[in-house]
């Protein structure tokens, strides 16, 4: 019998998870809340100034300003900005790589699976070219050349795909964005040592960054690699741990870029890595989803049968998948990857192989994974895949959790499947709204965090809270890998849906919480409400829709909040994002964007209060537009 | 009797303490919402620097011959014979201010928002006597202990 770590873990939405974790002989991130328990007060209101040798500065009555002169707004104002630019620089390397990508395929006349993506792309970009690899190249080059400008001049994709009113309001107010990546370096030059002290001007700065990670980083990734990779299809599939089939060689992939492994995926179907993956005793390869990229993959299942089980879990999931002992490989792209998986990875006999220098993992192999190179650098990897099998699997104890998860979880879902399955028509969800039978919809994104009251607690309790009062949930990011684990993806969980929302659910035979899979998702989210508000000739700040990030987590979950703001929606999130040091801040994030974009930030931990004040906003907007 | 106990060398200077204590004295919010320039949130606890540059916390002792107590005349600090803790009572207090004088650790202050009271900890009185500077240090250089009076 194993010995658990220690007595004290992280509770969890998800019951079993947690009982799981708890019961591990292995030191996870549930085992390390309780030691960071006590948190720095200056960090949580964000008045710790540590840009200069001065510092640390700290806000207190008997020192109101920094040794520089910074009060709480400046300090607060360069620490959120550095925050937002750097979410930003992650989303920002995800197009660029993604773009890089289908322009390389596309040069080397590859597979483009996503037909009708790519023709979408073509209308919304103004592109046209002889053939499909002509106008892949052409919309990969437009992409970049925009990410490459300079500060001063504006990405021309921008105006292409955004919506006129808010493309107009942006405009007045200054923030159209410059070239993505020099946002990026203004961003960092601003709050940089004794450069910027305006706070309200550094935070119209992370509107900007708000709207070209928005359109860029999310948005055009998601249409990107739908043209690369396909389209999600709507189905049916299973989720959780008891995807894990531990009598095939299992990669457990994490990251946020699933072109990155466009070539590393079809291989694992070809013949001669199957036999020799059999030869080492496994039925053949297969990759397991944890993280965004998992999500990705779920989302595309239909274009990935016979090498993908499905997704296991969220980012704080990744260790209870690597205890489970059947997985060989670790292969990571971006983040989310917790260092935490290191030592588990070490004490299990798991390769840990990084394709992306930008997440080198401390015990990582970093292959050169080069479009140039995908061929090379793929042998190489299933060899290493294969013989990391072969040595470790009958050392290492299997510790399966097949009562994980469910086997009937909606996914598939896209701006475009959506739209598909209604008719090729927003219409039939219009009117829905327009009865109340539907009151309204809120986007549940961002990641999952272990603060609060656990692992996916508030996510998963404001979702069913939300359900309760006829309002649909859309997921994107961790919170829908939480989500799906807790089978609120199921048709089955229109019981817990109000009585309306669950007679439209039951008529439909869908779930009332629909999963658009990882945080890259947002931008598909915004692609719907900016074609609902057009087809109600509406700005998007009228529709009875809100934007939720309960268990936000990192800097990413900032930047795609900066583009909630500037779409003009309500966004709520659990915990305040470290700013509440400065009056001015929370005055403009929570009062005057409301003027200014039409958003404004709600902070509330409790799911039924912060239920409540999303439902209210929804009710108020309903009225706005006439609607009882 | 419960005192605060401090071991210096684990102080790292975080001023969790002090945050702690400044909120331990509001009705109500929680650590994100004090604002941390007024002076109506003044901290009962400090942390100093001494002349070899290391942090020392600085903290009510609560002592067994209080010096506060011994110089009040108008009955305002009292030494409690069942818990040992050095009370105050503001009404009481004729803002003379000798406890600040005599206190031989220095922790003792007028408040800086309106110098009429003493800035005195209260073994956090309102908390079930669990202090909240001690509750946040950490790196546990300050700690709770049972000690012969």
């Amino acid at each position: 019998m194993t010995q658990r770590f220690s007595c004290t873990t992280c509770a969890s939405a998800d019951k079993t998870l947690e009982c799981f974790v708890a019961d591990l002989p292995l030191e996870t991130s549930f085992h390390r809340v309780e030691s960071q328990e006590i948190k720095c007060g200056f960090g949580l209101q964000g008045v710790c100034c540590r840009l200069c040798a001065n510092g640390p500065c700290r806000i207190t009555p008997d020192s109101p300003k920094g040794v520089c002169g910074a009060n709480a707004d400046t300090i607060v104002g360069r620490n959120f900005l550095r925050s937002v630019a750097a979410g930003s620089g992650c989303y920002i390397h995800v197009i660029e790589n993604t773009a890089r990508n289908l322009k390389n395929t596309a040069i080397a006349k590859g597979e483009l699976k996503g037909k009708k993506a790519l023709e979408r792309l073509c209308g919304m970009l103004d592109i046209s070219g002889t053939d499909e690899w002509d106008k892949a190249e052409k919309i990969a080059d437009a992409v970049l050349a925009d990410l490459y400008k300079p500060l001063f001049e504006e990405m021309s994709l921008t105006k292409n795909m955004s919506y006129e009113p808010r493309y107009k309001r942006w405009q007045e107010l200054g923030i159209l964005p410059g070239g993505a990546k020099s946002e990026i370096v203004a961003g960092v030059v601003k709050s940089s040592t004794n450069l910027n002290s305006d706070p309200v001007d550094m935070l119209l700065h992370c509107m900007r960054l708000g709207i070209s990670t928005g359109i860029f980083g999310l948005t055009l990734t998601n249409l990107l690699n739908d043209a690369l990779m396909g389209e999600p299809e709507i189905r049916m599939a299973s989720v959780g741990l008891r995807v894990i089939d531990p009598e095939y060689i299992n990669i457990m992939v994490t990251g946020h870029q699933h072109s990155m492994i466009a070539y590393l995926q079809e291989c694992l179907t070809d013949e001669a890595i199957v036999k020799k993956a059999q030869e080492a005793g496994a039925k053949g390869i297969k990759l397991v989803g944890c993280t965004c990229v998992g999500q990705d993959l779920q989302v595309r299942g239909a274009h990935c049968t016979g090498f993908y089980d499905g997704h296991a879990g969220n980012n704080f999931t990744s260790e209870a998948i690597l205890a489970t002992g059947a997985i060989d490989v670790v292969l990571t792209e971006f983040n989310c990857t917790l260092p935490g998986i290191e030592p588990i990875c070490d004490a299990l006999q798991i390769k840990q192989i990084c394709i992306d220098t930008i997440a080198k993992k401390a015990n990582a192999q970093t292959v050169d994974y080069s479009f140039d190179e995908r061929e090379k650098a793929t042998a190489f990897i299933l060899d290493e895949v294969i013989a990391t099998y072969k040595s470790r699997r009958s050392q290492v104890p299997l510790n399966m959790l097949p009562e994980h998860g469910n086997d009937n979880t909606l996914t598939g879902l896209s701006e475009a499947s959506l739209k598909g399955f209604l008719g090729d028509t927003w219409q039939p969800l219009i009117d829905l709204i327009v009865s109340g039978q539907i009151k309204g919809l809120a986007a549940v994104v961002g990641c999952s965090n272990l603060t609060g009251e656990g692992h996916d607690v508030l996510t998963v309790k404001l979702t069913q809270e939300l359900i309760k009062k006829d309002i649909l949930v859309l997921t994107a990011g961790c919170s829908s890998g939480g989500i799906e684990n807790c089978g609120l993806m199921s048709p089955e969980a229109a019981e817990l849906a109000g009585p309306q929302l669950k007679a439209v659910c039951q008529a439909l035979g869908i779930p009332p919480v629909l999963n658009f899979g990882p945080c890259l998702a947002i931008g598909r989210l915004e692609i719907i409400a900016m074609e609902v508000a057009q087809a109600l000739n509406i700005d998007i700040p009228q529709l009875p829709l809100v934007l939720s990030a309960p268990q936000w987590l990192e800097e990413q979950a900032l930047a795609d909040g900066a583009f909630g703001l500037a779409l003009g929606l309500p966004v709520h999130l659990g915990l305040p994002p470290f700013v509440t040091g400065s009056p001015i801040a929370v005055q403009v994030l929570c009062k005057d964007m409301l003027e200014l974009t039409g958003g404004q930030i709600l902070i509330n931990g409790d799911a039924a209060e912060s239920a409540n004040l999303l439902e209210d906003i929804i009710i108020q907007k309903r009225k706005g537009l006439g609607l009882s | 009797m419960k005192r605060i106990l401090i071991d210096s060398s684990k102080c790292a200077g975080c001023k969790n303490c002090s945050i702690a204590c400044m909120q331990a004295r509001r009705p109500d919010g929680s650590v994100y919402d004090i604002d941390l320039t007024s002076p109506q949130h003044e901290s009962r606890n400090t942390i100093l620097i001494n002349a070899q540059k290391q942090c020392k916390p600085l903290f009510c002792r609560h002592c067994s011959n209080p010096a506060c107590v011994k110089s009040c005349m108008s009955g305002a600090m009292v030494k409690s014979p069942e818990t040992g803790h050095v009370g105050y009572d503001p009404e009481k207090c004729a803002e003379c201010f000798m406890c600040v004088m005599n206190c031989p650790f220095g922790v003792l202050k007028p408040d800086r928002a309106t110098g009429t009271y003493v800035v005195k900890c209260d073994f956090c009185a309102d908390h079930n006597s669990e202090p909240q500077c001690v509750k946040n240090c950490p790196t546990g250089a300050i700690r709770v202990e049972e000690v012969e009076q």
